[in-house]
């Protein structure tokens, strides 16, 4: 049986080629050391010959006893080493040749990562960092199996969608709030480890949270409304210009504000199930509030150019503010709460007023929180102090 | 009323004897701890109007890792000095405490250490600054747990 060409299935393209070929001429082209020391250690090897320059210990903080603490081996307890908990100012490795290992002498031969550019520390270090990393891991909890999901029961229609909508807003949120620090994570170098290692595990709280509120709706009715107002104040976060303002806006203005909503909803929450969700969930924002807090207390005390630099965050506020403000005013969001906290449909106009409790304590304990950083945005705040419902009416 | 309240002689609240008896608890329940993870905080709790002539008691508890390693009864000036103070009157916490023992160790809905002082009243959060207040939203489910942990007490309210 013969087949015309014409009737013959084109082959497939290459499925990644521009991407492959970008690659393929990198590593094959362009980098040079990999080759040579791929060369030398196959000629050693086909010598039979060994180096065992890795025994050396000149170069090396070697012959170090580090002692754990009561709570175990912590990174404060390893950093009391000299020459190992001593952080640069300014990173300049930018591969994965760790804090302390003898690395000078190789330097020339490895890599760089462009990709590596928060280098300077105070756009990242926060004292509590450390204590903050081993809170995180003794705390995780587990959204599959610490919630007690098998006593969930359907609340009546007003109230059950409220709940789901809160939670659609919640999960919706808590996706930024783990690509924002994935996105940094990744920019920051190996010297910053421990930054890195928190930042891990704020990662790992946002999954959870997404996950516990996705399995809330979905265990009653599921999920309802995402909304525009929502996306717009992520997207602020997640495009921030810099380390220190997007944390800034994530964890210190929306993440403060997640967890006036997280101690709300635990306060309105009715079932006990609900009621655990938040209450869980409450402890994991407040860790990441308090990493916000210090962070930019750090990089506001250790700026060379203080003042530039305060001036500029209020510069990026003036802007931050107002797009988180969208998520904050989105009915998708403040309808459902009134409703909760009213105690249905009917007490919306009550649930309001609680609205206003809540709106005012937020404001006051973010500005308390800029404050505690040495950023005064009190006079410059452009989020009203109240909140303006009915101002217009 | 559980095994251990029936064999017990009944605490006063608030008395030193009785946060000592909730550390005692906390402290037997290592396991419970290690899971929900450390506590690091100085804590008091205070408790206006406690008896007829409306005098204020303040209960300080230091907690490190996994347990509770001082309680005292201390002034009003070195109830300050702590992360966080929580303070409410005598009705408000004899009501939560006897809402956990009808709930056998779970306080009602409206009765949980956040539902009481998320508005300020009528439980009240003080703290110097809003990192010390983060301390008690960081370990709230611990500190419910301190307290939920009453249920096996028998609680005697004399104020
Ligand atoms: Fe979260
Ligand atoms: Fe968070």
């Amino acid at each position: 049986m013969s087949v015309r060409i014409h009737e013959m299935n084109p082959l497939p393209a290459a499925l990644h080629e521009q991407e492959l070929a970008g690659y393929e001429a990198a590593y094959r082209n362009h980098y040079q050391a990999w080759a040579e020391v791929l060369a030398r250690n196959v000629e050693a090897i086909r010598r039979g010959s060994y180096s065992l320059h890795w025994m050396e210990t000149g170069e090396a903080r070697w012959g170090k006893r580090a002692k754990p603490s009561s709570r175990g081996m912590t990174y404060a307890d390893i950093n009391r080493i000299r020459g190992y908990g001593d952080l640069p100012e300014q990173a300049t490795w930018f591969n994965f040749a760790p804090r302390g290992a003898v690395r000078d002498r190789y330097r020339d031969d490895m890599p760089v990562i462009g990709d590596y550019t928060v280098t300077d520390k105070n756009e990242l270090w926060a004292e509590n960092v450390i204590t903050l990393y081993e809170e995180a891991k003794a705390r995780k909890w587990n959204a599959t199996r610490d919630i007690p999901w098998d006593e969930v029961e359907a609340l009546p229609e007003d109230l059950e969608k409220a709940t789901a909508q809160l939670c659609t807003f919640l999960t919706e949120v808590e996706f930024v709030a783990g690509d924002f620090p994935a996105k940094w994570l990744y920019r920051i170098p190996q010297d910053f480890l421990e930054v890195k290692s928190f930042l891990a595990t704020q990662l790992m709280d946002e999954a959870r949270h997404q996950e516990v509120f996705r399995k809330r709706a979905l265990s009653c009715g599921g999920l309802l409304h995402a909304a525009p107002g929502f996306e717009w104040a992520l997207a602020a976060i997640l495009e921030a210009p810099t380390h220190t303002m997007g944390t800034f806006l994530l964890n210190v203005l929306g993440e403060g504000l997640v967890l006036s909503i997280f101690r709300s909803g635990e306060m309105i929450a009715k079932t006990h199930v609900d009621k655990e969700i938040f209450r869980r969930c409450l402890q994991d924002e407040a860790r990441h509030v308090s990493y916000g807090v210090m962070e930019l207390k750090s990089y506001i005390a250790g700026h060379p150019q203080r003042e530039a630099a305060i001036e500029e965050l209020h510069r990026f506020c003036d802007v931050g503010e107002q797009v988180i403000l969208t998520a904050f005013t989105e009915p998708a969001l403040i309808e459902p709460l009134a409703v909760l906290l009213g105690g249905g449909l009917k007490y919306i106009d009550q649930g309001m007023e609680g609205i206003r409790h809540v709106w005012t304590m937020f404001i006051n304990e973010y500005l308390q929180r800029c404050e505690c950083a040495g950023f005064d945005r009190r006079t410059r705040c452009t989020i009203p102090l109240e909140f303006p419902w009915g101002a217009a009416a | 009323m559980s095994a251990l309240a029936e064999t017990t002689a009944a605490l006063a609240f608030p008395s030193r004897e009785y946060f000592a008896a909730l550390a005692g608890l906390m402290n037997a329940n290592r396991a419970r701890q290690e899971q929900l993870g450390y506590i690091d905080c100085t804590a008091v709790f205070s408790v206006t109007e406690a008896d007829d002539d409306g005098a204020t008691r303040h209960f300080r508890i230091t907690f490190e890792e996994f347990s509770a390693i001082a309680v005292d009864e201390v002034t009003a000036e070195e109830a300050t000095a702590a992360d966080f103070a929580l303070s409410g009157s005598l009705a408000t916490w004899r009501t939560m405490l006897e809402s956990i023992a009808a709930g056998a160790g779970r306080p009602a809905l409206e009765q949980t250490l956040n539902y009481l002082s998320h508005l300020g009243t009528p439980l009240k959060l003080v703290a110097a600054d809003p990192l010390k207040s983060d301390l008690y939203f960081r370990y709230n489910q611990s500190l419910q747990e301190f307290f939920n942990a009453s249920s096996a007490l028998a609680t005697r309210f004399d104020g």
